[in-house]
């Protein structure tokens, strides 16, 4: 896996909780030096941040913006991001959503251009609004390669209907996204889903299937 | 039927559009803003107008403006910005316009913070801003009540001429559930009233100027009228186990859901609780807590996110028949295991 992670994709697509699971997951693996770089700059409800005294107890370094600005709204990145994209480590950057949210890539873009592996994932819930069709998808890829000043190097595929989310859902989903992927000859690198899943259906996706540990979402909902 | 995954702001934004609202004028604000966004992103391809003004006054005139042709039209803010819009809602209420305000609210006052908050309750219920007026407030708990609240809210502006507000927590805004999509309507309402070009007719004056003392109180003794029609018809609640409750907790919101699991939790452990969910928190469901009373509840607890608001309007109702107290936090929603801790203690202390 690469040194350079970015995950993008259409608000509510599941990025943070993706970019959560891989950090912990890499970080696990190898235990590497592994930051995970929190850029929602959009606002502040569901964001990784709220996870960063759980990463920091396994040894995972977060930025995310600074002292009360945790709660804001305003665009303040972390000044140190610039100084680590120079380094030796693992970089993980979990973005807001849409282009507004892809933006803030264009300022770190000619550092992220300088590390040697550079994954930038377009994650995908065909269930969302804007991601029902090959049309929207198509706008939303260039839109966020326009604003990032990066080309995607491959798609997630995390179809769900979150609690009711069912084996049918996802592979109903997951073909949906396996056309978009062939229409924007992306490939599709992972397929996402909760750990209920993983079991059902590890055997009919065993390079693609990955399990995820929702963190972000109230249990109470 | 299909569902889709969407946060509320979006299942509110798209209900409004299934409503056949085509105008949206409005100032973004965390944590409403994605409202906005939405129909910046749509309407282009369905032939509405979406505009954003350059403040919250101007939107909320623009408005005062489109409505007063008969077009179902929106705007949506949080809390500062709701307070800007206040002198427009005013006038639309006067002039007796039909639209949709939400918001999406966050704590204050003043700035405050932009987590979620329901401390805009007094401003919703008691009109806002000046002059003897009402607003209808409905206060959806999930995303799916975002979408429908929105439909709902579009169909009682056009009933009474009045306008609706939606008032849900940021949370709510934010979080996505899975729902279904309602079928679009075509609006129904004649509206002769409105400014349609007067061709073959006289024309229409929309004016909130009433400057003889006669007519402006015949104007608020009508508005009166009309406030107590909707009392009469549209109080709305949902109710919990409130059967045999002796200890009623009362909760509006996204914190309704919250109130009903550690109703469940509590149950569990033989304290007979119960909940009313305000639905409509102008009119108030007053009736709703009365009928509790009577069924033998000695207590209510009144949940809010807020310094206490809501309770006011319990003991309102109750009119000194039951005790009410009051539990709030603010930004932050407190989890079910804290209510039922909360609720514990009192059941202990009534010995419930």
């Amino acid at each position: 896996m690469a040194s350079t992670i970015i995950f993008s994709g259409g608000f509510g697509s599941g990025k943070s909780e993706i970019a959560l699971n891989f950090t912990l997951e890499k970080k696990g693996e190898d235990n590497r030096e592994t930051i995970l770089a929190d850029l929602d700059l959009v606002n502040p409800y569901f964001a990784s941040r709220e996870m960063k005294g759980f990463l920091q107890a396994r040894g995972i370094r977060v930025l995310a913006p600074a002292g009360e600005l945790v709660f804001g709204d305003v665009p303040s990145i972390p000044s140190e991001i610039i100084g680590l994209l120079q380094q030796e480590n693992r970089i993980i950057i979990d973005l807001a959503g849409d282009e507004v949210g892809a933006v803030v890539l264009g300022y770190i873009r000619d550092y992220l251009l300088k590390r040697k592996d550079l994954e930038f994932f377009l994650v995908i819930n065909p269930y969302r609004p804007f991601a029902g069709d090959v049309e929207s998808i198509k706008e939303l890829k260039n839109c966020l390669e326009k604003a990032s000043g990066l080309n995607f190097t491959g798609i997630i595929s995390n179809p769900n209907l979150v609690e009711e989310t069912t084996v049918q859902v996802i592979n109903d989903g997951h073909n949906k996204v396996l056309q978009y992927a062939e229409e924007l000859n992306l490939p599709v690198r992972y397929l996402t889903v909760e750990e209920r899943f993983y079991e059902e259906l590890v055997v009919y996706y065993p390079q693609l299937l990955k399990k995820i540990k929702i963190n972000l979402r109230p249990q109470w909902i | 039927m299909e569902k889709v995954l969407m946060k509320g702001n979006e299942a509110l934004a798209e209900g409004a559009i299934r409503a056949g609202c085509r105008a949206y004028f409005g100032y973004p604000i965390t944590p409403s803003s994605e409202i906005a966004e939405y129909m910046a992103r749509k309407y282009p391809k369905i032939g509405g107008v979406f505009l954003q003004a350059e403040s919250e006054l101007a939107a909320i005139n623009m408005v005062y403006g489109a409505a007063s042709t008969g077009a179902r039209v929106m705007t949506a803010s949080s809390g500062p910005g709701i307070s800007l819009k206040q002198e427009g809602i005013s006038f639309i209420a006067e002039a007796e316009l039909p639209c949709v305000i939400v918001n999406i609210s966050r704590g204050g006052p003043g700035l405050g913070g932009i987590q979620p908050a329901q401390s805009d309750y007094f401003q919703a219920t008691r009109g806002g801003g000046h002059g003897d007026y009402h607003t209808m407030v409905l206060a959806p708990a999930s995303v799916q009540d975002m979408m429908d609240f929105a439909m709902e809210g579009f169909e009682l502006a056009d009933k009474y001429r009045i306008p609706v507000m939606i008032m849900a927590e940021g949370t709510l805004g934010q979080m996505m559930e899975p729902i279904i999509l309602r079928d679009p309507v075509t609006p129904g309402y004649e509206k002769p009233w409105a400014t349609t070009g007067c061709k073959g007719r006289k024309p229409n004056v929309i004016t909130t100027l009433h400057l003889p003392p006669e007519e402006l109180e015949q104007r608020n003794r009508y508005l009166k009228s009309k406030y107590d029609l909707i009392k009469a018809r549209e109080k709305r609640a949902e109710t919990f186990m409130t059967e045999d409750a002796k200890l009623v907790l009362v909760a509006f919101g996204l914190m309704s859901r919250v109130a009903k699991r550690a109703v469940m939790e509590v149950r569990k452990r033989g304290i007979k609780a119960g909940l009313i969910r305000p639905i409509t928190l102008w009119p108030f469901p007053d009736e709703h807590i009365v009928e509790a009373a009577e069924n033998g509840a000695k207590l209510f607890l009144s949940l809010e996110i807020n310094m206490g608001q809501m309770v006011e309007d319990i003991k309102l109702a109750l009119n000194g028949r039951s005790r009410v107290e009051f539990y709030g936090r603010i930004g932050i929603i407190p989890n079910p295991e804290e209510i039922v801790g909360v609720v514990m203690q009192i059941a202990e202390r009534e010995g419930l």
